[in-house]
């Protein structure tokens, strides 16, 4: 994968969600772009790629999203490092997981794993969330509520994003050779795999 | 890039991160709010673009929406200055509620304020959810704990610890992590308009006999007296509170802050308005009022810091009403 196509995509599609994307919330339920384009490229880089960048997107992540820890007088916003690096890796290995038996080509599928991995990130994140409550946090990473409620919502938050996922997924599957993924070369191109037939 | 293909740093990486998750805060603290404002920095200004393209997109939430500038700015600022008056109205009652516990009076030693426009330029999305992002930071003098409005007296959150430079963070006011909130739920008046003096003129007012008290304290603000309540916040735009069964409040009523612990520039401003109020089944003699917040904080453009001005004296006789 070419890093330098990756970091710049990356920062682009996190300023969407964080200053772009609230536009399109629906009832407090704001779709996101960063799960699609990790599960993108979970879908077609090679497996150690695919975890790193998934560990770069959350590491971003962890810094936009502070948490809310003691302060002397009001709360105070602490960014902490380390939950949002293991919820994406979560994500991009349920994708990993599923890639082999995916048609990858296809947008809905990349709209799917958009949702995959949107949950399982959100799962994994609110797991970690849940164990640091218990003695690290003032109050759950996750905000207000409780466990089962922010899994609720962040599942209607995945399902959102896979519906809005497809036209973009349509956008970044055109640009698939500017990518330079291992596993979408000239061998795995689409016109060679209907040419090979059935071998 | 040659990392990628080592199995053994990839692993090294994961245990780094999970041990950064499962340490405390106060292990991150001093390290992290660089880290993180150093990654934020390249995102800033793609960030305000978008920012200003969704809100053409999807008009914000903002009070007076569609009227001409003019009006809207006459309106904004009738309502800061109702607020204001709210605001001094509560100090005055407390002043005077002071003086009749007290022998000598005790001068107030706060500061003022003045207000900051701020852009919020992130919102909602991810988690934690909930938390704004604005565009001003310790630079243009924003501290923890400054209030948060628009239209000039709706409160909607404060500035939590830990900002940067040219960004902050903004609570909102409906978000659990705000913690309890005192309030004073005012009564609406027979003619529509709400009376902030509520149980502060109390002082003025004859009361020739005591059983024509009560009377008399409903006849002064044309119909019910004032309730003090706690708020929880729910999320949603929504506040619950307790209060007792003889409390007579009414949908529609209005709720403004009147809470200690918050700045004296977000006494007085409004949180909301009544929008049900009924029994609470665990306990007979209390009843549950449910408040909505006027402004959804999610779908606000423009805010207003109330920053703390320090060496300005407010809320003593001497200065008159606070600013």
């Amino acid at each position: 994968m070419r890093w330098w196509v990756f970091i710049p995509v990356l920062a682009l599609v996190l300023t969407m969600d964080a200053a772009f994307m609230p536009a399109f919330a629906i009832g407090g339920h704001v779709p996101q772009l960063g799960p699609l384009l990790l599960a993108f490229v979970a879908l077609y880089a090679s497996r150690g790629a695919a975890l790193w960048a998934a560990m770069i997107v959350g590491v971003w992540l962890d810094a936009m999203h502070p948490a809310l820890g003691v302060g002397a007088e009001t709360p105070r916003a602490v960014t902490v490092f380390g939950p949002h690096v293991l919820a994406c890796a979560a994500g991009a290995w349920c994708v990993l997981e599923t890639r082999t038996w995916l048609y990858r080509r296809n947008v809905l599928t990349v709209a799917f794993s958009t949702f995959n991995c949107a949950l399982l990130a959100s799962l994994a994140f609110i797991a970690i969330a849940g164990i640091r409550a218990a003695y690290a946090d003032p109050s759950p990473l996750w905000g207000g509520g409780s466990g089962a409620a922010a899994v609720g919502s962040d599942m209607v938050d995945a399902l959102y994003s896979a519906v809005i996922a497809i036209l973009p997924a349509w956008g970044l599957q055109s640009t698939l050779t500017v990518w330079g993924f291992a596993t979408a070369g000239p061998r795995f191109a689409g016109g060679n795999r209907m040419y090979r037939g059935n071998d | 890039m040659p990392f990628v293909s080592s199995r053994r740093i990839l692993v090294i990486a994961l245990a780094g991160a999970a041990l950064l998750s499962a340490l405390p805060q106060s292990f991150q603290t001093p390290w992290s709010g660089t880290l993180a404002t150093v990654l934020w920095a390249p995102l800033v200004p793609g960030a305000s673009a978008l920012a200003w393209v969704r809100d053409r997109i999807r008009a914000p939430a903002e009070p007076y929406q569609g009227l001409p500038e003019e009006l809207r700015t006459t309106r904004e600022g009738r309502d800061q200055l109702q607020g204001e008056l709210d605001a001094a109205q509560l100090r005055l009652g407390q002043l005077e509620r002071e003086l009749g516990e007290l022998s000598g009076y005790r001068p107030a030693n706060r500061a003022g304020w003045q207000p900051r426009l701020a852009t919020v330029i992130e919102r909602g999305a991810g988690r934690p959810a909930g938390l704004l992002g604005i565009d001003v930071g310790t630079v243009q003098g924003i501290g923890e704990g400054d209030p948060v409005v628009v239209g000039g007296n709706q409160i909607i959150g404060m500035i939590a610890a830990g900002g940067a430079e040219n960004r902050s963070w903004v609570i909102p006011l409906d978000d659990r992590r705000c913690g309890r909130i005192d309030a004073i739920v005012l009564p609406e008046a027979a003619d529509g308009s709400s009376d902030a003096s509520g149980g502060a003129g109390a002082g003025g007012k004859k009361a020739d006999k005591a059983g024509r008290a009560d009377k008399s304290d409903k006849a002064r603000n044309g119909t019910r007296a004032t309730v003090l309540v706690q708020l929880v916040p729910q999320g949603n735009r929504t506040l619950v509170g307790e209060l007792e069964s003889p409390a007579d409040v009414k949908p529609g009523d209005s709720v403004l802050l009147s809470d200690a612990a918050w700045r004296p520039a977000a006494q007085g401003m409004r949180i909301g308005v009544v929008e049900s109020e009924g029994a609470l089944d665990a306990n007979p003699l209390r009843r549950r009022i449910t408040v909505r917040m006027e402004s959804d904080p999610l779908r606000v453009a423009r805010v207003v810091v109330k920053v703390r001005v320090s060496g300005q004296v407010q809320g003593t006789r001497g200065t008159g009403a606070a600013k």
